[in-house]
């Protein structure tokens, strides 16, 4: 894979995997989100394990409010369509496109974020405390790595968007992109079982 | 020589179709019926609460299955690996469920 | 030599190690770091065999004695075996399958890095706070702050989790490497038996170590912040810990394992001078090992009241592996059948391997037998058991190991009279150290224990155990003799120094240059080297012309990304969280450079390759 040979300017079909150094970050994503996958894994096998043992605090029906989790889910399911869009304006190469559907995917993630924020205080108010149980703690610690990799996912993306602005749509940027997208699909992914192992699930008993 | 010489280029044999937005604008819709079952199960959820259970499972799997396949590409060719790494992660998950569902308070 | 290019600076001496990205180079880190704790580990050992080798001794506390033990476990798994494991698949695999270098060689650095302050983290406890004294396993409640109010299990959370981040990196950079970088020709089932095991190994790690990663988090918001996953009192669950623990556990195990069963086959059949038996029975084993290797955690579990169901479940998983570990055995007889033997070190440590473990594979199936472990639960049967498999097993493959690819990693090849020497001190210390101790266990005598009474018959047994200790002492100061004598010698190894080589590595210098292979070699088969000689050929075919070679640059980051983890643990264990957000945000700055900074590396020309002479 040594060899000078580069067409100046054009820009590869699937620029990601143009190159070595691309293929190679594309496949350990890939498996890193095969431990992320245990990692999750263990939380919720935790939650579940501890989801009754309330310690006389409020019980998950009596806490959630199924509003906020739906709007909080349609936001997330769409900033993960968005952030498809972006990856789809990269193969076309066209990185302004690309730069503004990764704008909205932030800006979504972000409104994510807020809301779980405001809902960590409402139920903090309830007396749902990090420390009131072994349901709260198993909780907010499964809910609480969610959020975290919401956050390291906004700043992870709005550095490359800085980057892509600065150096343009490159061999070298366009994997970091790609496997950004993957991280955010996954986070997404998370959710999805979050929403229903820990709410609706909850909200059922 | 430049600085970017240091990353080979390989070109296309040939110019590629790019896909269109359709595909992926009906996995969204997919998930988003999805959801609203799922919420909608539980709202109104006179049946069983085990019958809601794996109906929620279900659910929840085929969308997350959409979503890995469509959105992720896992669909695509070249992903033996990540659907390697990513089976094995679940079959692991798996026994630990069963361990946190039956195990753990023995 | 008109390229720009050039223009990266290339270190020398202490700050070339600091920066290093080379694979060879840090598997020499890996090496010289996990011997360093080999080191402290073995003196811990040798400090709980003279505590025992007599009734009521007082040569330490009882205090000082949970604290040996338990870190004698942490350090010797997770900071002495694991590393050199690590070294070894550095140095060798990237060599075995004609690769230039590994996929990611600043994350092979940073896991170096991390691994190393990780593990001096763990060990400053001993001057600042004490160490942790509830055991390898740190099993809950005796590690809540209920019955551990020091620091000391709070080090051993913290220094294991970044640690543990470094091995996960490691992990991933292996599996990476096997699958995209490999030369042309080399398919997976041509790939030597050392490689599927790093292979296996480092999947497993991959999903091992993450379950960890949550149980420690766990532990550690029990500890700081008031967290109730293993409370009774507000609903927690204690066998949660344990679940959890040996989910990882379990795979750890094999994750040591393996690397040594790929040593021995490589070792086994260079000094047999004969094709592997059964290649592909022998791939298809380590497979299924590592996959069984996730199924039967609760074995550890048997006595703590899972139910009939479960235990009969895992009890009947467990005995599964002794199938595939079996057939390797059997492989490795049948590779040895109708060889020409040649008895060097390295092959001295092989063949003590292969019955060595077979007893501690055989005490195991005995084990998994669960009405009788509850006879075996929590006695030195157990002791003896896990000690045959990963001290008489494991220490040993990596001995071989070491002596076997030392001149590849340093150019000089071990005294073998020395190499010889510690052999036999080795062996017959183990043997001497844990046979007697299966009995020391059906007699009744519990582990973890820092004294016993006179007149259980306990004495003489542990008399015998503890100068079998001091044995096997003797033989890894040998080792370290070998060592520095070798190091005095002037580097002139051969390509090929046995002269039996088989596999690529063999096929170049050594030490090998950092390029690896001037030009990729093309793979024709199985046993690659060892094809091109018999069919005349002294060297591997080229599969590409020469041409520039393309190199990372070094880089100090990994360094203080792991400084910044180090003092942000410091700052956890002591309460102090403004010092803890300093060392996060040290290591996220390093993060953030190292993705702002475009870093193209340099290329090799052909005409520097020429100098240095292909």
């Amino acid at each position: 894979m040594s060899g000078h040979s580069h067409a100046d300017g054009v820009l590869p079909h699937e620029p990601e995997k143009a190159t070595l150094e691309g293929r190679n970050k594309v496949l350990g994503f890939w498996l890193f989100l095969g431990g992320e996958t245990v990692l999750f894994g263990t939380l919720f096998s935790v939650f579940i394990a501890l989801r009754d043992q309330v310690n006389g605090g409020p019980t998950a029906n009596e806490l959630f409010s199924l509003t906020i989790v739906a709007i909080a889910t349609l936001i997330l399911l769409t900033s993960s369509l968005t952030s498809v869009f972006a990856i789809q304006a990269m193969h076309r190469n066209e990185p302004k496109a690309m730069v503004g559907w990764l704008l909205v995917t932030v800006l979504f993630g972000l409104a994510f974020l807020g809301l779980e924020i405001y809902e960590f205080v409402e139920y903090a108010h309830e007396g749902h405390t990090f420390a009131a149980s072994a349901f709260s703690t198993s909780f907010y610690t499964l809910v609480g790595f969610h959020g975290g990799h919401v956050a390291f996912g906004i700043l992870w993306i709005s550095l490359l968007i800085w980057q892509v602005l600065r150096r343009g749509l490159t061999v070298v940027t366009a994997p970091k992109i790609y496997i950004a997208g993957l991280y955010w699909h996954f986070i997404d992914v998370v959710w999805v079982f979050i929403f229903t192992v820990v709410y609706l699930m909850g909200k059922v008993g | 020589m430049t600085a970017e010489h240091a990353t080979a280029v390989e070109q296309p044999k040939k110019r590629v179709k790019h896909e269109g937005p359709k595909k992926h604008i009906i996995a969204y819709i997919f998930s988003l019926v999805l959801t609203i079952l799922a919420f909608a199960t539980v709202i109104t959820g006179e049946v069983s609460v085990n019958f809601v259970y794996v109906m929620l499972v279900l659910m929840a799997g085929v969308q997350v299955f959409i979503q890995m396949a469509f959105w992720m590409h896992m669909k695509d060719r070249g992903h033996l690996f990540p659907i390697i790494g990513i089976l094995s992660g679940v079959i692991i998950v798996f026994t630990m469920i069963i361990m946190a569902v039956y195990w753990a308070w023995w | 030599m008109a390229h720009g290019s050039h223009a990266v600076k290339r270190y020398t001496g202490i700050m070339d190690w600091l920066t290093t990205v080379d694979h060879k180079k840090i598997g020499i880190l890996y090496l010289l770091a996990g011997g360093f704790f080999f080191l402290i580990g073995g003196l811990e050992a040798v400090l709980i065999r003279i505590q025992l080798w007599k009734p009521l001794n007082d040569f330490v506390s009882p205090d000082t004695f949970n604290q040996l033990i338990t870190m004698h476990g942490t350090t010797m798994i997770f900071l002495a075996v694991m590393p050199v494991i690590f070294g070894l698949m550095n140095c060798i695999v990237p060599l075995q399958i004609g690769a230039r270098d590994v996929a990611f060689p600043f994350l092979n650095a940073l896991g170096f890095w991390t691994f190393f302050f990780g593990g001096v983290l763990l060990n400053v406890s001993w001057f600042l706070g004490g160490a942790p004294d509830a055991g390898w396993t740190s099993y809950v409640p005796l590690a809540s702050t209920t019955f551990s109010d020091g620091p000391g299990v709070d080090y051993y959370v913290l220094g294991l989790q970044i640690s543990g981040i470094g091995t996960l990196l490691g992990g991933i950079n292996f599996l990476v490497t096997i699958i995209n970088m490999r030369a042309p020709g080399m398919s997976f089932m041509r790939m030597p038996m050392f490689t599927w095991a790093s292979f296996v190994t480092s999947m497993l790690i991959l999903l091992a170590f993450p379950a960890l990663t949550v149980g420690l988090v766990a532990l550690m918001f029990d500890r700081i912040f008031e967290g109730n996953f293993f409370d009774p009192s507000a609903g927690g669950n204690i066998m949660l810990w344990e679940h959890i623990f040996w989910i990882f556990g379990h795979p750890e195990v094999y994750i040591l394992i393996l690397p040594a069963f790929g040593i021995i086959s490589e070792v086994v059949t260079t000094f047999s001078r004969k094709r592997l038996f059964g290649y592909s029975s022998m791939v298809f084993a380590t497979v299924l090992i590592g996959f069984l290797g996730f199924m039967v955690w609760a074995h550890h579990m048997f006595t703590s009241g899972l139910g009939p169901v479960a235990n009969a479940l895992f009890s009947i998983a467990t005995m599964l592996i002794a199938v595939p570990t079996g057939i390797k055995v059997f492989n490795w007889l049948f590779t040895l059948w109708g060889g020409s033997i040649k008895f060097t070190a390295p092959m001295l440590f092989a063949i003590g391997f292969i019955p060595t473990f077979v007893m501690g594979g055989v005490t195991g199936v005995m084990l998994a037998a669960a009405p009788a472990d509850y006879q075996y639960h929590d006695s030195y049967f157990v002791v003896a058991h896990f000690h045959y498999t990963i001290v008489g097993g494991l220490v040993s493959g990596l001995f071989a190991g070491v002596h076997y690819w030392w001149p590849k990693i340093f150019g000089r090849k071990l005294n073998e009279t020395l190499g010889k020497t510690t052999f036999w001190f080795f062996i017959i210390g183990f043997h001497m150290t844990f046979l007697i101790q299966h009995f020391l266990g059906l007699l009744g005598m519990p582990r973890r224990i820092f004294t016993y009474l006179d007149g259980l018959g306990f004495n003489e047994m542990n008399l015998i155990s503890t100068i079998g200790a001091m044995l096997m002492g003797i033989g890894v100061i040998c080792f370290v003799i070998n060592v520095f004598v070798t190091s005095a010698k002037p580097k002139h190894a051969t390509n090929d120094p046995w002269e039996d080589g088989r596999t690529l590595e063999w096929a170049i210098a050594s030490p090998a240059p950092e390029y690896n292979f001037a030009q990729l070699p093309l793979i024709r088969g199985y046993d690659a080297y060892w094809k091109e000689k018999r069919e005349g050929n002294k060297e591997m075919q080229p599969a590409e012309p020469l041409g520039p070679i393309h190199m990372p640059s070094p880089s100090i980051l990994p360094f203080f990304m792991s400084v910044g983890l180090f003092i942000s643990g410091f700052g956890f264990i002591f309460h102090q969280y403004v010092v803890a957000g300093i060392g996060l945000a040290i290591t996220l700055g390093c993060m953030f450079l190292r993705s702002v900074i475009e870093d193209h590396g340099y290329h090799i020309e052909p005409e520097e390759i020429q100098a240095k002479g292909v």
